[in-house]
């Protein structure tokens, strides 16, 4: 048994205040993952097994670039919130938890970046 | 945690409840599936998609690589397994975006919607599979 008092418990590992927010966060970009999802499925089917010039093309025009730079953005910023429930569900090891937690954030910010630059060569034709 | 005695220590802990405490059924399988579909996408699918854009705009030399790669078998394989896992956590999401709004709260209904997201994700798997094969 310990001594310690309850309340001090709950003020060391109780709510972080944040879960409202995050899971709002979640809701929005799953929103907007669905026609964003779509849009990537028909896109795979419809450049299934063409050449360079016919993807890069096809990646040039406005409305697929647009839609790879939303998609990029909403789908890593969910993958973060994603991945972080995940690993604060499973990864009890202190330490570990937040070197992942780390991790994940500039991973998905990087990939972000990473994905936007690449879909903006395309379609300024840098 | 630990100090508090034996008692905390001897709980199953999430996920390893399933098996041994608890009856796999629909509810509880979709809703690893769920978590595991979207672990795949995230450390697979995702970066997979970023690494095929930043080839594409490298240049023909840097697409054709990663283009005999996934018309590969193994390349085949992760497409195919993408594509079921984004349309599994797809029709899951919207799932649950309908349980957020309060409907289908039931359980026969829950059933019912978990059969339906089984059904739904491989039929689009297949027709997506087979439209691009």
């Amino acid at each position: 048994m310990s001594v310690e008092n309850p309340i001090a418990k709950v003020r060391g590992m109780g709510s972080s205040g944040g879960g409202v927010s995050h899971w709002r966060s979640q809701r929005y970009s799953s929103l907007l993952l669905i026609p964003l999802s779509l849009w990537l499925l028909w896109l795979g089917v419809s450049i299934a097994g063409a050449d360079f010039e016919t993807v890069k093309s096809a990646m040039s025009q406005p409305f697929n670039s647009g839609m790879a730079i939303m998609l990029a953005v909403t789908m890593f910023y969910h993958t973060q919130l994603g991945l972080q429930v995940v690993i604060e569900d499973y990864v009890h090891i202190p330490a570990l938890e937040v070197g992942l937690l780390l991790l994940v954030r500039v991973a998905c910010l990087a990939a972000i970046l990473i994905s936007v630059i690449a879909a903006l060569i395309l379609v300024l034709g840098a | 945690m630990q100090k508090d005695g034996i008692l905390m220590n001897k709980r199953p802990m999430s996920p390893y409840m399933l098996g041994p405490y608890y009856k796999f059924q629909i509810t509880s399988l979709l809703s690893i599936l769920n978590r595991l579909t979207g672990v795949f996408l995230s450390v697979i699918t995702a970066p997979l998609l970023m690494w095929w854009l930043v080839s594409l705009a490298s240049g023909a030399e840097a697409f054709a690589r990663l283009s005999s790669w996934l018309s590969g078998f193994a390349g085949l394989l992760v497409i195919a397994a993408s594509v079921f896992c984004l349309s599994f956590h797809l029709f899951a999401g919207i799932r649950h975006l309908i349980w957020d709004v309060g409907w289908m709260m039931e359980i026969p209904q829950v059933r019912l919607s978990g059969w339906l997201t089984v059904v739904a994700s491989l039929l689009l798997t297949l027709l997506v599979v087979g439209a691009g094969l």
